[in-house]
């Protein structure tokens, strides 16, 4: 892999604003990715999470502010340029956002038919390899997005968004809409993809079990900037109100209870 | 990815047996390696294949080299691989669990061309008995809320008027003008040949009263409302509106059918009068300018030409027109299932059901009214 050789940051953000109308939701907000990690971005709903990871895969443009993705600042690239670098970004969406119209291997397909010069049978094979790699079994190859559960769904976005081997994968709320079992099981196919593959992971969720199981290292968002970053057992000890709130409520506490048991 | 790596590549050492991998195995580059690849056949003896000088792997080109190692391995080759960095082995052996595991894809079947035609034509057959029955439930829906007039949505059935009504002129007043002057040239030119000019009076006003008036306006209405309707009833059902609406207690028949019917039985005909007189108006202007008809003489000379019946059949097509068109883009707006995909099928169907209907409905109207003489 070419993952973690280079030691650039995939995704570095300095003093961004970002504004709708007059309401901002991010004022003087910084924040780095580190080369193979894991992080997670947290906050209360409302809190920017959606818009900081939109504008980090330049599929949104801040207000102010810069935004550096492997390296380059995104400001001063032309649209080859930033189709250069969203080559290296899969991306997960919250709803899967598959074609509805082709089956998952024909979704698995689309990027590299549009960026690549492979023959079709090799791309195919790449395809259902990828399908494969997401967890899904054979026979979900064929069939169309609407056939699918909400967990195979998550899966075979997960499948396209590997398509191209990225360097850095964003997940925006992996497992929003799962049952506890497949909640689990995406975690550890995200935790065993990352281990494999060696890519660094970016994703906005709102799991707490998630957070403590495969996040190497959380942002909290709120007040309109990154209030504290560091692992979970760090945040978790905060002081600052609302993350008190955030990590001690009950669910904080259960799911941090559950993560000690099995570790 | 970086340029400066060299592109992917084998190298083939037939004194020795080697076959040593270069460059970078990323997915982008691998469109010539695998054309080398597939010419690749070595001769009898065993392969020994030299992964030292890779620069890097990504899954696809792991995929490559796990393909190149099993078709080695059935043509009875044995292989040696050496040099692979240990991430690089890792990769490799979960992408060979993984193929393994995953097995090959069951093909999708298709139906054979008779098995085809057979679905086809009982796909058509349910279909259309669907239709006939939501055409039931929405005619009685509409007889229960004409008995009981205050579970009318009077603000829907004014929004429709709005939208479909009012919002439709702009566009049907101008194709109704430029049908208007076209017919009147059209014949105006056979009627000049042996001077009989007035006569272009007659024939405006009766194809335009009777005939292309109301049929223009319902084919305009169909491709602007029947399908936003459509649209707008699948969307909702892809979204779980409709169900939401069920839940609630309204019934989604109340709220999106019935006022689109009813607004548009009513919009429908006051469209139809008003593109008859602007269609008229322009045969009047062509009438004009090309035969010296003066607008005077044509407006005295109408009464002469047609009857009152010749326009009040043309305006009483349209509310079946309407009803028509209503029905039928929310039926098929119902029909939506899954995703965006859906929702534009049923949209183009519902369009060309519609106007096949209608023209189909104003063929019956043609042979009615020839037995009754009007």
């Amino acid at each position: 892999m070419t993952g973690a050789a280079s030691q650039v940051p995939p995704v570095e953000v300095q003093d961004i604003r970002t504004c709708f109308g007059r309401t901002c939701i991010h004022e003087g907000l910084s924040l780095s990715v580190r080369a193979g990690e894991v992080l997670a971005l947290v906050g209360a709903s409302g809190s920017g999470k959606s818009v900081l990871l939109r504008e980090m895969v330049l599929l949104h443009r801040p207000s102010a502010g810069s935004v550096r993705v492997f390296g380059e600042e995104v400001r001063d690239l032309d649209g080859a340029q930033a189709n250069r670098l969203r080559r290296r970004i899969g991306i997960m969406f919250q709803q899967g956002a598959l074609f509805s119209s082709l089956t998952v291997a024909e979704n698995v397909a689309v990027p590299l038919r549009e960026q690549t010069d492979l023959p079709r049978g090799l791309i195919a094979e790449i395809a259902r390899l990828k399908v494969a790699l997401a967890g899904l079994p054979a026979d979900a190859c064929n069939k169309y997005p609407k056939e699918l559960s909400g967990g195979m769904l998550k899966r075979a976005a997960i499948a396209r968004a590997l398509a191209m081997d990225p360097d850095l994968l964003v997940l925006d709320e992996p497992s929003s809409g799962l049952d506890p079992v497949s909640a689990n099981a995406l975690d550890e196919l995200i935790r065993q993809l990352h281990e494999s593959l060696g890519f660094t992971v970016l994703m906005a969720t709102h799991d707490l079990d998630t957070l403590w199981q495969v996040a190497h290292r959380v942002a909290f968002l709120g007040e309109k900037r990154v209030l504290a970053t560091g692992t979970m057992a760090e945040l978790s000890r905060a002081e600052h109100p609302v993350m008190v709130e955030y990590f001690q409520g009950p669910r904080g506490r259960a799911a941090r209870g559950g993560a000690w048991s099995r570790g | 990815m970086t340029p400066s790596r060299e592109p992917a590549g084998i190298e083939w050492i037939p004194e020795q047996g080697v076959l040593r991998l270069t460059g970078a195995w990323l997915t982008p580059a691998l469109t010539p390696v695998e054309r080398e690849l597939a010419a690749f056949a070595p001769p009898a003896g065993q392969v020994r294949i030299e992964a030292g000088g890779l620069d890097a792997l990504d899954t696809a080109g792991a995929l490559l080299l796990h393909r190149l190692r099993r078709d080695l391995g059935r043509r009875g080759k044995p292989v040696d691989l050496v040099g692979l960095a240990g991430h690089q082995q890792a990769l490799l052996d979960l992408i060979a669990a993984r193929e393994e595991a995953a097995g090959a894809v069951p093909a999708r079947e298709r139906p054979r061309v008779f098995e085809a035609l057979g679905l086809a034509t009982a796909a058509a057959a349910r279909e259309g008995l669907a239709m006939m029955s939501f055409l039931g439930v929405t005619a009685l829906a509409l007889l229960g809320a004409l008995l009981r007039p205050t579970r009318l949505r009077g603000r829907a059935i004014l929004a429709v008027l709005q939208n479909d009504g009012v919002g439709a002129m702009p566009v049907l007043g101008m194709l109704s003008f430029l049908l208007g002057v076209v017919i009147a040239y059209q014949s105006g030119i056979q009627l000049r040949l042996y001077g009989g000019n007035l006569y272009v009076v007659d024939l405006v006003s009766l194809t335009v009263l009777r005939e292309l008036g109301p049929l223009m306006t319902a084919i305009v209405v169909a491709g602007r409302s029947g399908s936003a309707y459509t649209a707008q009833i699948g969307t909702m059902q892809v979204t779980e509106e409709v169900d939401a609406l069920r839940s609630i207690g309204v019934s989604p028949m109340e709220l999106l059918v019935l006022p689109k019917v009813i607004g548009l039985i009513i919009a429908l005909p006051l469209l139809t009068v008003f593109a008859d007189v602007v269609a008229i108006f322009g045969g009047m202007v062509m009438a004009e300018v090309m035969l010296d008809v003066s607008f005077d003489t044509f407006l005295a000379r109408i009464p002469e030409a047609v009857w009152p019946s010749s326009f009040f059949t043309g305006v009483g097509k349209a509310p079946v027109f309407a009803a028509v068109i209503a029905t039928v883009g929310c039926y098929q707006g119902f029909q939506v299932r899954g995703g965006a995909d859906s929702v534009g099928r049923h949209t183009t169907t519902s369009v060309v059901q519609a106007i096949v209907l209608v023209i189909v409905a104003d063929a019956a109207f043609s042979v009615v009214f020839s037995w009754l003489g009007i």
